[in-house]
């Protein structure tokens, strides 16, 4: 058995079928906890400990998969620039917006570890959770986080965003489409837009526009503030 | 021939992202240099949509499934994982109420600063 599983090509299958599943699931279900990551993510760890599986066979597949996270950070741009039209009519909110939100962010959650007593490196893993995957493992790489806790923050904080959205809205009085789709964006990234995208395209393309804008904040943050 | 090429540019942005990153005296990392550099060639009009967009539209709609092997790795932190996952739980949900609100009264304000959504803030 091990020497079938000891090929790049055996890691990015696997990937793909418990992705591929994770898809299904929540299509079938409608449930934001059967996010499609997290799925593909628990079955992969379960088929490699059922089957006594090396994380390095995984792996040879798995760094594959990986060298396409940070073309895939980069094409935010292009999301970011169909939409430049919105950017330009609305520059002052959102802004105002993204930088009070990821400075809340930054500020709850070192906060909040300080309080819980969690050391250095666990801290800098969550600092920048509520942004965007590729951004936060970037920003928890640089200063000393491990990457796999931090994928596992972002991936929470996503789900627990945009299950809390629609309570959250009313429990702030949001009316305006524009302040929930940016609310609901800076709180929980890409997880939380598809959430603003079923409440209203004007939502759905703020949340998307809070993603990247927040992604920036939080990375020229963390270099003043670490 | 259309895709390679989009595929070619993409990485090549990248590359050079890679290469500032290492230039720079600060930790800013590589995939966020990636994507203000092609912002600013898209927004100066070096590169139009066309040069990149099957091929960008390919990795956003595909974004999640490149974070699998990254979650994956959390296997080998099990122990730390389930020491503080208590406080990683408490942590998730008070900060996404708290950024939530923070960022939706702060644009309420501004919105009514500017004299803009009267009636309907």
């Amino acid at each position: 058995m091990s020497e079938w599983t000891n090929s790049p090509f055996f890691g990015v299958a696997v990937s793909v079928a418990a992705f591929w599943i994770g898809v299904k699931l929540q299509k079938k279900t409608g449930l934001v906890v059967c996010n499609p990551l997290l799925v593909g993510v628990i079955l992969t760890v379960g088929l490699l400990l059922a089957l006594d599986i090396p994380y390095e066979h995984y792996d040879q597949g798995g760094s594959l998969i990986n060298l396409f996270l940070s073309p895939a950070t980069a094409c935010l741009a292009v999301a970011i620039y169909s939409k430049v039209q919105l950017l330009k009519e609305n520059w002052l909110p959102i802004l105002v917006g993204c930088v009070v939100g990821s400075l809340v962010s930054m500020g709850s959650v070192l906060g909040l570890c300080r309080l819980f007593g969690l050391d250095e490196a666990m801290t800098a893993s969550l600092l920048p959770k509520s942004v965007t995957t590729p951004i936060a493992v970037s920003v928890a790489q640089a200063h000393g986080g491990i990457p796999s806790i931090t994928v596992v923050a972002v991936i929470l904080t996503g789900i627990l965003g945009s299950i809390l959205a629609p309570l959250l809205i009313r429990l702030f009085r949001v009316k305006d489409p524009i302040a929930a789709g940016l609310s609901i964006g800076a709180c929980s990234h890409a997880v939380g837009t598809s959430k603003a995208l079923e409440l209203g395209e004007t939502e759905g393309a703020m949340s998307g526009l809070a993603i990247g804008v927040c992604g920036l904040v939080t990375v020229i943050f963390s270099l003043v503030l670490l | 021939m259309k895709l390679l090429c989009q595929f070619g540019v993409i990485f090549g942005v990248c590359w050079v992202s890679q290469i500032l990153e290492s230039l720079l005296p600060v930790p800013f990392p590589a995939s966020v240099i990636g994507m203000v550099l092609l912002f600013a060639l898209l927004a100066t009009g070096v590169l139009k949509l066309e040069h990149v967009r099957e091929k960008a539209d390919f990795l956003l709609a595909n974004m999640a499934f490149f974070f699998l092997p990254a979650g994956v790795n959390a296997m080998n932190y099990f122990d730390l994982l389930g020491s503080a996952l208590v406080p990683l739980l408490v942590i998730c949900l008070a900060t996404t109420v708290l950024v939530f609100g923070a960022t939706a009264l702060s644009i309420k304000l501004t919105l009514r600063l500017m004299g803009r959504g009267k009636g309907h803030v």
